[in-house]
């Protein structure tokens, strides 16, 4: 068990997270939050990369610096940017790195063919990584995190530069591996996570919103999500009065769905609350700030 | 063990290796081929030949029996020369009917035909006798002033001159060889400290700029990595010098001066040096130098590539330190380090204190790297 204890980290004058409190047990756990939130500052702590400015990270109650090498051997680390070297294969790459994480050449080489078989790289073993797509590179990279056989895996935005058939079999991986491991997974993509994480966490202003169950987070808007057709004539109105979430256009009409607090009107159609709702809802301001 | 291996080999690439043969080749036709191709040229050639001779008669040493011997056949030459002077009408025509008098002649003030009787002696017929002659003469003179210590000099120089008359240590041996080899290894410093940095300066700050660190330091190795690829660094600094050095020594081996290996230093004219080793002994020293001079710059480089934000700042820092080092130390530190012309102790402090600079730097930067933030 991962606990986060009252950190906070500081970059020069500038303040990325405060105060943060969290604890991970084994299961699927994802980090969900727009661009610059600190997602990345906080997976980088879990990964030693770059220690807490305040305050301490514990695994199975030691300090997770002082832990060194025992921490890492069970640590497996996806970065959101990661290098390679152009003229190694894939197999050469993650022999490369199973020497770094100890494994021994042979036991790494029926790792690595099972891995690329897993990542559905199967037949580019051994060309030339210069040759690949981003895609290819990030299964790489999901690959190597997995080498060591993890009992903790953390992977900062992985899914970015896949495709949708990518992302289901990706999905799928995860919710074979969170079985029997604490999985950790950055996202700003609701749909990547929704569906497989048993907590989401989010951060918003520097500090921890919301470590819940999905159902848990979408129940904050029970009642308060809606939808109807409108005149395009009214969205303007309509948007000062209300918090859009999506609108989509149709024979002329459109189809809006937003968020309303208090008395609710009749042609309206009071719709279950979805996690990309509280999510665009919980995080307007900065959303707004990018448009 | 892998993991050395695997830094060592992201070092020691193909590309690296054909870098490397580029430059050398280029500095080598620069600077050291000169030195190989044309030994012993002109008239050196009879100071070589004339060294060789003395080292077989005489010995690594030369005592007054020697000596007289040594002028004795001088005096032969001189009589042949003064036959071949006779059986030349046009010399005698002009009065040089002896080698005395050839070499009386006010050859400064001489007139264009005169001059040109010894031109053709020298130059179109090259009598061997003649240089030969020439270069007795000059050693002879070596040998009279042997115990002469010039007055300007300082008191520990005088002091040391002193001390190599009082063991009979004169620089009476033709220098042709020491000044040869002095270039050569200045030479070849260059260009293996060059091939040097070239290998060993990319080797850090590649992984960091193609953001490799953060996968590597969160592996069970981690952070120790570091220290892994300063050893890698090192090892192949080493493997660098010692397949250069090997080169350059076999196109060495060429100058065939292996005759003089057992001359000592001091007894080679105008080599006053503060310590005594043998020709030989001082080739060690060199290479020995070249070998610390080599890490050390080596280690240098990996602190820089540790610290720079990028290859262009990399290579800003690097050249004018390098060719600064080059320019204000490779000198005094290589082919002089034993000359009386630096203090006794210059080089042997500057060593030691650029052996204890590097190791304490490096210690500086493991320690950084064991708490930097990976950003
Ligand atoms: N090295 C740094 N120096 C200064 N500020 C930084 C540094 N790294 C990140 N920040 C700032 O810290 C904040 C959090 O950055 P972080 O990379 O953790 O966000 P993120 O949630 O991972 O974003 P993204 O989705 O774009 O990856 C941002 O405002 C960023 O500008
Ligand atoms: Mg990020």
């Amino acid at each position: 068990m991962i606990v986060v204890k009252d950190v906070s980290k500081q970059y020069g004058d500038f303040t990325a997270l405060q105060n943060v409190d969290l604890e991970f047990g084994n299961g699927l756990y994802g980090l969900l939050a727009p661009n610059g939130a600190g997602k990345t500052t906080l997976i980088k702590m879990l990964a030693t990369l770059i220690s807490p400015t305040k305050g301490e990270i514990f695994y199975n109650g030691k300090n997770i610096n002082d832990m060194d090498d025992q921490y890492r051997e069970r640590l497996g680390y996806l970065p959101q940017q990661f290098g390679y070297y152009k003229n190694y294969s894939p197999k050469q790459y993650l022999l490369y790195l199973a020497a770094l994480k100890g494994i021994g050449k042979k036991e790494a080489l029926n790792k690595i063919d099972e891995l690329l078989e897993k990542v559905a790289l199967s037949d580019v073993v051994n060309k030339k990584m210069k040759k690949f797509s981003g895609g290819m590179i990030q299964r790489v990279g999901i690959a190597q995190a997995l080498l060591n056989d993890p009992e903790i895996l953390i992977l900062d935005e992985p899914t970015a530069g896949l495709d949708p058939k990518e992302r289901a079999r990706f999905r799928h991986l995860l919710t074979d591996l969170a079985r029997d491991r604490l999985v950790i997974i950055s996202t700003h993509i609701v749909s990547d996570i929704e569906s497989i994480a048993n907590e989401i966490i989010m951060i918003r202003n520097k500090q921890l919103l919301y470590k819940d169950s999905v159902a848990d987070i979408c129940a904050t808007l029970n009642g308060c999500v809606f939808e109807t057709t409108i005149d395009y004539g009214q969205l303007e109105d309509f948007r000062k009065n209300n918090i859009l979430l999506s609108e989509k256009q149709e024979y002329g009409q459109m189809t809006v769905r937003f968020i309303h607090k208090g008395n609710s009107e009749d042609e309206w159609t009071s719709v279950p609350p979805q996690l990309e709702d509280v999510f665009l809802y919980e995080y307007r301001d900065e959303l707004e700030g990018e448009n | 063990m892998r993991v050395l291996w695997n830094e060592l080999k992201k070092i020691l690439t193909w590309k690296m290796l054909i870098l490397l043969i580029f430059i050398n080749s280029v500095l080598y036709f620069l600077l050291i081929e000169f030195d190989i191709k044309h030994f012993p040229n002109g008239s050196h050639s009879y100071s070589y030949e004339m060294g060789i001779e003395m080292i077989e008669k005489y010995g690594t040493t030369m005592d007054d029996d020697e000596f007289i011997d040594f002028k004795r056949t001088y005096a032969h030459q001189v009589e042949d020369a003064t036959q071949y002077l006779q059986s030349r009408e046009e010399f005698v025509e002009e009065g040089l009917d002896t080698y005395e008098k050839f070499l009386a002649y006010d050859w400064w003030n001489a007139s264009e035909e005169i001059y040109a009787l010894r031109s053709n002696v020298f130059f179109e017929e090259k009598v061997e006798l003649f240089w030969e002659l020439q270069e007795r003469e000059r050693l002879l003179k070596f040998y009279e002033m042997k115990d002469v210590v010039p007055d300007v000099l300082s008191k520990k120089k005088k002091q040391r001159l002193e001390e190599l008359i009082a063991q009979e240590k004169f620089g009476i041996y033709p220098e042709v060889v020491m000044m040869n080899f002095k270039t050569f290894i200045a030479n070849v410093g260059i260009a293996i400290l060059f091939s040097v940095v070239l290998v060993i300066s990319p080797a850090i700050l590649k992984d960091r700029s193609r953001q490799l660190v953060a996968i590597q330091y969160t592996t069970k190795k981690g952070r120790n990595l570091f220290k892994t690829k300063i050893l890698a660094g090192i090892i192949a600094t080493f493997i660098v010098i010692t397949a250069l050095l090997a080169v350059y020594f076999s196109l060495y081996s060429l100058n065939n001066t292996s005759m003089y290996f057992d001359v000592r230093v001091n007894t080679f004219i105008a080599n006053e040096s503060w310590f005594d080793p043998t020709f030989f002994q001082f080739i060690l020293l060199c290479i020995a130098g070249i070998y610390i001079i080599g890490l050390v710059l080596g280690l240098l480089s990996m602190a820089f590539s540790t610290l720079v934000p990028n290859m262009v700042s990399l290579i800003g820092i690097q050249i004018p330190f390098v060719v600064g080092f080059l320019i204000i130390g490779l000198y005094p530190l290589l082919p002089e380090m034993i000359s009386i012309w630096h203090p006794k102790w210059l080089s042997m402090i500057s060593y030691c204190a650029m052996i204890i600079i590097v190791i304490i730097f490096t210690a500086i930067l493991w320690k950084r790297e064991k708490k930097l933030d990976i950003l």
